[in-house]
C-alpha cells in the first residue's frame, strides 16, 4: 500500500509539473513577437533563425522529456553522441524536406505522436519490452521519432507565411539553432543526471522516474488529441 | 537492441506502473486539463474546482467592457514640402482604435508613437517609422497617455493628408507650426 502510494505521489508531482509547463508554454509553438518576426522577414536572416531554433528546443519540454528518456540509461559519452546524432539526423531530414516540399501535417497529431514517443522511451526504460514478444531496436525508434519531431517543427514553421526569399538559408539556420539548443539542453540534463547518478537513489528511483515520465507522455498526447478533437478548425 | 536497462523488475510491477501512468494521465486530462484548456467539462470537475474560468480567459477575440461609446474622427492636413505636423489622441491603457490615413499623392515620413501621461516626450515610444502614402491598421494603447503620428512631407510637392479613425480615445491635439490645438471628436452617441 505504502509503495503504491509513493508511486502515486510521484506521478502526481510529475503530472502537476507537466501542467505547469503546459499552461505557461501552452502548445509548443512559436508565438508572440517571434511569430510576427518570422512572418515579417524577407530574405536570409541567419542569426535570428539560429536563435529561434535554439529557443524552440530549449523551451520545448516535449523534446526535452524525450531526450531525458533517451539518455537516462546511457552512461558512455559515445553512446549519448550516437543516439543524439540519430535523433538530430531524423528531425533534420523532416524539417528540411517538410518545409521545402510544403508537407502539411496536422500539428496536434504530430505533437500527440511526440507525446507517445516519450511514453515509448519511458516504457522501454522500465523494461516494458521484455514483457512483449518483440524487442524494437532503440536506435531505429529514436531515428523514427526524430523524423516525427522534425515534422512537428516543419509544421509549426509552415503555419507562417514564410517568404521564399532566403528560405533555404533560414531553414538551415533554424535547424542549426535546433542542434545548438539541443546540445545546450543535453549538457544541462547530462550534468544533472550525472550528479544524481553518484547517489544510490538514482537506481532506486529510476523505475518511478520513468513511470512518471510515461505518465507525462500520456498527458501530452492526450492534451494534443483533445486539441485535435475539441478545437474548431478555422 | 534495446538500451541496457539497469532495472530488473517484476513484470507485474511494470504492468501496474504502465497502467497507473495511463490511468492517472486520463484522470488528470478529464478532470483538470480539458475543463481548463478546452472548456470541455464532462464530469463537472472544472466547475467544481473553478477551472472553467481559465478557458474563457484565453479568448481575445472580443472585448466588450468599455464604459463609454467610441468616438470617431476625421482630420485633413495640408503639408507643404518640409512641413510637418503631429496629431495625437488621448487614450487610456488598453484603449483600442482603428485608423486609416492616406495622402493624395506622394509619400510622407511618419512616426507612429506615444508618450506616457505625465512623463513627456523623453519617454516617448515609437511603434512604426517609415515612408508611406497610406497606412491602415489598429492600435492598442500599451499605456495611458497621448498616442498618434508625426508626419513630415519630405517631397517636393505639397500633399493633402487625410486621417479617419474610430476608437476609445477622449480628445486629441494638433501640434503644428502655429502651436497646439485641442480637438474634441464626438462620441457616436451620448
Amino acid at each position: 500500500m505504502s509503495v503504491s502510494l509513493k508511486y502515486t505521489a510521484w506521478f502526481a508531482i510529475a503530472s502537476m509539473a507537466m501542467l505547469v509547463f503546459g499552461s505557461t508554454a501552452l502548445a509548443h509553438t512559436i508565438a508572440g513577437n517571434d511569430a510576427s518576426f518570422v512572418q515579417g522577414i524577407d530574405g536570409p536572416a541567419i542569426l535570428p533563425f539560429i536563435y529561434l531554433g535554439a529557443k524552440h528546443m530549449v523551451t520545448g519540454y516535449d523534446h526535452l522529456l524525450f531526450l531525458i528518456g533517451v539518455i537516462f540509461f546511457l552512461y558512455r559519452v559515445r553512446q549519448v553522441v550516437q543516439y543524439v546524432t540519430l535523433f538530430a539526423l531524423g528531425h533534420s531530414i523532416t524539417l528540411l524536406i517538410g518545409v521545402l516540399a510544403n508537407l502539411q501535417v496536422n500539428a496536434y497529431i504530430i505533437d500527440a505522436v511526440i507525446g507517445l514517443s516519450i511514453v515509448y522511451k519511458a516504457f522501454e526504460n522500465i523494461g516494458g519490452f521484455k514483457l512483449l514478444p518483440f524487442q524494437p531496436d532503440t536506435r531505429i525508434a529514436v531515428f523514427v521519432f526524430g523524423l516525427f519531431h522534425g515534422l512537428g517543427l516543419a509544421t509549426k514553421l509552415q503555419e507562417f507565411e514564410l517568404s521564399g526569399n532566403g528560405l533555404v538559408t533560414n531553414i538551415i539556420s533554424f535547424n542549426i539553432g535546433v542542434e545548438i539548443g539541443q546540445v545546450l539542453a543535453l549538457s544541462v540534463i547530462l550534468i544533472l543526471l550525472s550528479v544524481w547518478r553518484t547517489s544510490t537513489s538514482y537506481i532506486r528511483h529510476a523505475f518511478t522516474t520513468n513511470a512518471a515520465l510515461m505518465c507525462g507522455g500520456f498527458l501530452l498526447a492526450g492534451y494534443q488529441l483533445a486539441g485535435y478533437f475539441l478545437l474548431p478548425v478555422y | 537492441m534495446a538500451t541496457e536497462s539497469q532495472i530488473n523488475v517484476d513484470p507485474r510491477k511494470i504492468f501496474t506502473a504502465s497502467l497507473t501512468a495511463l490511468a492517472l494521465a486520463v484522470v488528470l486530462l478529464f478532470t483538470v486539463i480539458l475543463p481548463a484548456e478546452f472548456e470541455f467539462d464532462p464530469l463537472g470537475t472544472g466547475r467544481l474546482l473553478g477551472l472553467d474560468a481559465l478557458a474563457g480567459a484565453g479568448n481575445l477575440a472580443l472585448e466588450d467592457d468599455q464604459l463609454e461609446p467610441h468616438r470617431q474622427d476625421f482630420v485633413e492636413f495640408h503639408l507643404e514640402p518640409f512641413q510637418s505636423v503631429e496629431y495625437k489622441y488621448q487614450m487610456d491603457l488598453d484603449a483600442p482604435m482603428v485608423f486609416s490615413w492616406s495622402t493624395d499623392g506622394g509619400e510622407v515620413y511618419y512616426d507612429m508613437h506615444a508618450e506616457p501621461a505625465g512623463l513627456g516626450a523623453e519617454y516617448a515610444e515609437s511603434f512604426g517609422i517609415g515612408n508611406a502614402s497610406a497606412k491602415m491598421g489598429t492600435y492598442h494603447a500599451p499605456f495611458a497617455g497621448i498616442h498618434g503620428w508625426f508626419w513630415e512631407n519630405r517631397g517636393r510637392q505639397a500633399v493633402e493628408l487625410r486621417l479617419y479613425s474610430a476608437g476609445f480615445y477622449v480628445g486629441s491635439t494638433i501640434f503644428g507650426d502655429g502651436g497646439e490645438f485641442q480637438r474634441n471628436p464626438e462620441p457616436v452617441f451620448e
